[in-house]
């Protein structure tokens, strides 16, 4: 029994999605009418209902006491977390069980960054996501909701099933030779031939990768491009499985499955197409556009390409974060210059917005309330940097999102804009030509990427948190092929415990703890977290800070909880390069502890070898 | 329906409508939402307990970094706690104020939360005595007297506690706790609150007994009437109570010795075997004395709990018209915060009998007030130390209020002062009647709670010792057995007290070069050596690291043991069935880089912590 939803402060909802189980209940409680056509809309309503209590009730407390919910439980289990995203509450629910209140809270901060993928600066503005997230249009709204869902699905099924989305990193296929061979050619042939053809209608390609199910073939990344952040990849490979779900996750029959990518293969009406995708940068999220090419089922082929204009998006953010800046000085009571302050002058800034305008309306993107912010602030008659200029700033905000919008949302692109189909067909040519060989071979080594010697060791996970990847043997539970682990009712076992492992040490990292040892039952638990320098020393450990219950999951995929890490311990080691690292392990627990440590210690020596793969 | 609204915090008024208003019905929808009541609710900054039972709602709120589990664990010892004593909780929001049931809350939360450290509060376990330098000896005189009592038939167990901690104790730990209220309700008092009209008092300033009612559920009542041991002892246990007593000495110092014409076989350990549920007092190498962790400490650490407690109830009862007063006043509660949306069908009801319900709105504020007033009172006093304080603040506010009841009943309803104390009357004659055990349950009892048995409590105090048994309710009009009772347990009683007294609180030990905690989950005791107040950065790692790993325990059934480490400290925590111990190696620790090591120190804490606990009679092997 599941659901997920977004409601806005006026107990809107934004958004929704439920399971049949979920949705049975509700219907058997508001005995919605069976009828037809009828029942969609009618289901909304109750959705609505139901929940609007709990909404108004929020901001009752956020208005009143500066307080919030965070979470509710019942005697029978439920779980009801809530988090506010600005202007936006998610709610999210379980009452089968199979989800504890962290999983809940981790699926409302992917939701969160697959909105902001999608939409990207739009998620500023509340009104703006509004219209977003809920078009007038019930057919486009429909089809945006069921986009929506199957993303969600496609997370929850590769959060269940895939240690890559359990830890957060992505997993390379571990083979430097081919890996090295694959950089090679996208960077000589195949991007190289892209870029300089007249048919890429402005756009360039940035990156490309080839992805073998949700494991990393091979990554490259041109010279012009800014760093594509791990949280951001991990995001891109579940709409790259939403659009080409491998079957390695689907727990059908092969043939079944062979079917059912046949059907999958052609998902949009329009399969050249590709995906608006806003993207972090150092500045503001950037608007990219992402084609996923299928090479064979389960091998797919992604570019990246940055789109005309796509440097509007970084004035719009400097601007943007300018009123951002200014409304919260003048909320916190600052006047005149000190709203101002640490900000570059205000007559430059005034200048360079006003150039911008003019630039836009040559663009036809005209900005309303500009004028009316200009007469308040810098006009004699005008109150100047005042409480009073609240309104006029938040509006400044709103016209801005709305800019960037107009700019760069996907229908507003115009479907011509595009790589021209023959140059995409061309390049998924080219590259299934190059793989040709080795498309059975990686089909198999993505389910037995490592082997291990341990004797009395069950399972591991290596991760290296500086670049957000992870080394892991497989865990197929519901695959035909046998992982290392055999299948059937122990590797089940084994992998509900490796999950409940993770949960656990991310909960006592959450709390400033880097090393865990667990004896559970039968089965002895290690969790590491350490840093070296780039040669491989080992650095001293810190107090690492512990966070609020109500803060971002840890993680890399949400708010990434790493990065953030690295940073602090890096002030304290400004001149030299630091990464993080971490291992679990599962052992047997008759195995005495001096052994599990010693093969804890050595298994983290060995891996550290094949992390040093080149990405480029 | 009706509403009645208590929080006890420093909370502005007007935050603690706001708050019960929207905790009670967020709750409400959620629990419709999923079919079941809901049990915690967490805020950013708090978290709330939750109880939802029959038409009562209560929720207990504590910061944040408490264990989930302890927080629960809290509020439902604080519910038992009120119908240990008040009996059913439906009749007792019927027949007091909510002045008077706001102060009776304010007074069991109160001793719950006088556990001396922040780890009582983790475990929310029993305050035991510090036996360290307690000659064993006095242990056992104290379980001999508790078994002397139970010779007399009426006597169902008993406990001894010294200056609020248990000495020694026949009953269950949740049974002991909710004993231990009364205790120190009582306690530095030279005569006693009047709780609900049975308690009396004989005796001395100095030597004082007392007796009260109190409710148990079955359950309970079934271990004190059939333990699990046999008990060869007590077979006249089914003679008809009531019986003239014979005379024989019953209660021994440990001087004495058994004479042939007592019954011997009481005393001979294999005819007898000891109550199953004796408690050993704790032998921490606690560097504070006893005498020193009770006594006022205007420096302790505030309690983490921070006592705001939120009780609702609503209930619809179609015959609540014997009680119409009280329900007038919780109809006013009704009207401030459901806009008055069923009070029309309650007053329906009510309209047989004499229901002034709207007369008491005018009055709600100044009620308000009154309730105000105790409850900040309590968050000053911080519990047990300043207990006299708080219990005469408790008593003046309930003459304020009685005064008040009746300017009200003067003014809001046009009732005459006669008639208001007729009512009272009829209340309390009612009252009477449901106490009285022989009776047959009132009608309006079957619908709930009906489970709850009434016995009497029975207190005999001697200075800072106190004897409280459990008897049943002919033990009251049963003079001979009173007396006995009382008078063969004197001697002893005294006996032991001077010699409590005395004992010397010893010397403060050095701090042991690490810190542990044991806690015993079947007798529901806590073994350390953290103090409460010289919490050093040491002691608060570990407690950190503590409530984590009990948490954990209490998640997962299969958890037997954990090692977590952060740069500073690294704690070790193991479990069994019975018991939970969890230690620290103090001392800077070794550089590490925190990857896998095995030379690791932390690693080889399970071998020192075995090896440590060993003269703390812990066991870990």
């Amino acid at each position: 029994m599941k659901c997920l939803l977004l409601a806005n402060e006026s107990a809107e909802v934004l958004f929704y999605w439920t399971d049949t189980e979920f949705e049975q209940r509700v219907q058997e409680q508001y005995g919605v009418s069976q009828e037809e056509g009828e029942r969609l809309p009618a289901f909304e309503d109750s959705i609505n209902t139901l929940f609007a209590p709990i909404i108004i009730s929020c901001s009752t407390m956020v208005d009143r006491l500066g307080d919030n919910y965070t979470s509710f439980s019942t005697e029978n289990n439920h779980i009801y977390v809530l988090h506010q995203f600005e202007e936006c509450l998610y709610i999210a629910v379980n009452g089968d069980g199979d989800e504890t209140e962290e999983d809940l809270k981790r699926k409302i901060f992917v939701m969160k960054k697959l909105t902001e993928i999608m939409f990207g600066m739009v998620t500023f503005s509340g009104a703006l996501l509004r219209k977003e997230l809920r078009p007038q249009d019930t057919e486009q709204r429909n089809r945006l909701w069921k986009k929506l869902r199957s993303l969600l699905e496609t997370y929850s099924r590769l959060r269940e099933n895939d240690q890559s989305f359990l830890v957060e990193a992505v997993e390379r296929l571990i083979h430097p030779t081919l890996c090295e061979q694959c950089i090679e050619f996208l960077e000589r042939r195949l991007v190289q031939q892209i870029n300089s053809n007249m048919d890429r209608m402005g756009e360039e390609v940035l990156h490309a990768f080839i992805l073998v199910h949700t494991k990393l073939l091979a990554f490259y990344s041109s010279r012009n491009a800014s760093n594509l952040y791990s949280s951001d990849l991990l995001a891109l490979i579940i709409l790259v499985q939403d659009l080409y779900p491998s079957k390695i996750n689907l727990d059908e029959t092969s043939e079944m499955a062979e079917d059912s990518l046949q059907t999958l293969e052609a998902p949009t009406p329009d399969p050249s197409a590709p995906s608006r995708v806003f993207l972090e940068s150092k500045e503001c999220p950037m608007p990219h556009s992402m084609y996923c090419l299928p090479l064979w089922p389960g091998i797919t082929l992604v570019l990246l390409t940055k789109i005309p204009n796509s440097h509007v998006a970084t004035s719009v953010c400097y601007f943007l974060e300018a009123f951002v800046k200014l409304e919260k000085r003048l909320c916190e009571g600052h006047e005149g210059a000190a709203a101002m302050r640490g900000q570059p002058s205000v007559q430059e800034q005034r200048s360079r917005l006003e150039k911008l305008i003019k630039t836009w309306a040559g663009m036809d993107i005209q900005v309303s309330g500009q004028q009316n912010f200009k007469n308040k602030a810098f006009s004699r008659s005008g109150s100047g940097f005042t409480s009073d200029l609240l309104p006029s700033c938040r509006n400044m905000k709103t016209q801005l999102c709305g800019v960037y919008r107009q700019f760069f949302a996907a229908e507003c692109m115009g479907s011509s804009q595009r790589l021209a189909p023959h140059l995409q067909e061309r390049a998924l040519s080219m590259v299934q030509e190059k793989l040709m060989d080795w498309k059975d071979f990686l089909l198999v080594k993505s389910k037995r990427n490592i082997t291990m010697e341990f004797p009395g060791l069950i399972h591991f996970i290596y991760v290296d948190r500086s670049n957000g990847q992870m080394i892991a043997p497989s865990l197929n539970v519901t695959d035909r092929t046998v992982s290392e682990l055999g299948k059937g009712p122990l590797a089940d076992f084994i992998k509900k415990k490796v999950w409940s492992l993770v949960a656990t040490a991310q909960r006592y990292l959450q709390k400033g703890y880097a090393t865990v040892t667990l004896r559970d039952g039968d089965y002895f638990y290690c969790y590491f977290l350490w840093f070296e320098n780039e040669t491989g020393y080992k650095l001293e450990v810190i107090d690492i800070p512990s966070s609020p219950d109500d803060g971002a999951p840890v993680g890399m995929l949400t708010c990434d909880y790493y990065r953030k890490l690295l940073r602090y311990y890096s002030k304290k080691h400004q001149n030299e390069v630091v990464k993080c690292y971490e291992l679990f392990t599962v052992h047997l627990g008759v195995i005495p502890n001096e052994y599990i440590l010693q093969h804890c210690s050595q298994l983290a020596r060995k891996l550290w070898e094949p992390t040093r793969i080149p990405l480029l | 329906m009706s509403m009645t609204v208590f929080v006890l915090l420093q909370t502005p008024i007007d935050q603690q409508e706001l708050l019960c208003g929207q905790l009670a019905g967020v709750c409400r929808c959620v629990s419709e939402l999923s079919s079941s009541p809901v049990r915690l609710l967490h805020l950013r900054k708090s978290k709330y307990a939750v109880r939802m039972k029959d038409k009562f709602l209560w929720a207990l709120s504590c910061v944040v970094d408490i264990p989930d589990v302890s927080v629960c664990d809290l509020l439902d010892q604080l519910i038992a706690l009120f119908c240990f004593y008040n009996g059913p909780v439906r009749q007792s929001y019927q027949l007091y104020s909510k002045q008077e049931l706001a102060l009776r809350w304010a007074r069991y939360l109160c001793h719950l939360q006088g556990g001396s450290t922040e780890l009582h509060h983790i475990f929310s376990c029993l305050r035991t005595i510090d036996s360290t330098h307690i000659d064993p000896l006095l242990l056992l005189k104290a379980a001999l007297i508790l078994q002397a009592c139970q010779r007399c038939p009426l006597v169902l167990a008993g406990c001894i506690l010294y200056r609020g901690r248990v000495v020694s104790t026949q009953m269950p730990p949740a049974l002991t706790v909710k004993v231990m209220v009364y205790e120190t309700q009582t306690y530095s008092q030279d005569f006693q609150v009047t709780a609900n009209g049975l308690s009396s008092l004989v005796g001395s300033p100095f030597s004082s007994t007392a007796t009260t009612q109190v409710f148990l559920m079955p359950t309970e009542l079934h271990m004190l009437r059939c333990p699990p041991v046999d008990r060869a002892c007590r077979s006249h246990c089914n003679q008809p109570p009531c019986q003239p007593s014979r005379s024989r000495l019953l209660s021994r110092t440990l001087s004495d010795t058994p004479t042939t014409d007592t019954d011997s076989s009481s005393l001979d350990p294999t005819h007898c075997p000891p109550p199953s549920y004796k408690t050993v007092p704790s032998s921490p190498r606690s560097s504070l004395s006893d005498e020193l962790c009770f006594s006022p400490s205007p420096s302790r650490v505030n309690t983490p709990i921070h006592s705001n407690l939120m009780n609702q109830s609503e209930y619809f009862t179609p015959d609540s018209h014997v009680h119409s007063t009280s329900n007038g006043t919780n109809l006013c509660a009704v009207e401030e915060h459901l806009a008055g949306l069923n009070i029309k069908q309650d007053i329906d009801a009510n309209s047989g009998s004499e229901t002034k319900s709207n007369g008491l709105n005018s009055d709600q504020d100044i009620q308000s007030e009154e309730i105000k007033a105790p409850a900040n009172g309590y968050e000053q006093s911080n519990c047990l130390d300043n207990h006299s304080d708080l219990d005469s603040q408790i008593k003046s506010e309930e003459n304020k209020l009685d005064a008040n009841n009746h300017v009200t009943n003067k003014n809001g309803n046009g009732e005459t002062e006669e008639e208001a104390k007729t009512k009272s009357k009829q209340i309390n004659r009612k009252l009477k009647e449901k106490n009285e055990p022989t009776n047959t349950p009132s009608p309006h009892e079957t619908l709930e709670d009906t489970s709850l048995v009434p016995l009497v409590l029975y207190q005999h105090r001697v200075k800072g010792l106190v004897l409280a048994l459990l008897v049943e309710p002919e033990f009251i009009t049963d003079h001979s057995a009173r007396e006995e009772v009382h008078h063969s347990s004197l001697a002893s009683l005294n006996g032991l007290e001077a010699h409590l007294r005395n004992t010397s609180p010893g010397t403060p030990g050095p701090p042991g070069p690490y810190t542990f905690a044991h806690y015993d989950c079947i007798q529901n005791t806590l073994t350390t050596n953290v103090c409460g107040r010289s919490v050093g950065p040491q002691d608060q790692a570990f407690v950190k690291a503590t409530k984590l790993v009990h948490s954990h325990f209490s998640r997962l059934d299969t958890l037997q043991e954990a090692i977590v480490r952060n740069a500073s400290s690294a704690v070790y925590g193991t479990r069994t069935t019975a018991q939970e111990t969890y230690f620290l190696q103090q001392g800077t620790p070794v550089r590490n880089s925190g990857s896998p090591d095995p030379q690791d120190s932390a690693f080889s804490l399970p071998r020192k912590a075995r090896l440590r606990l060993l003269k703390h009679g812990v066991n870990l092997l």
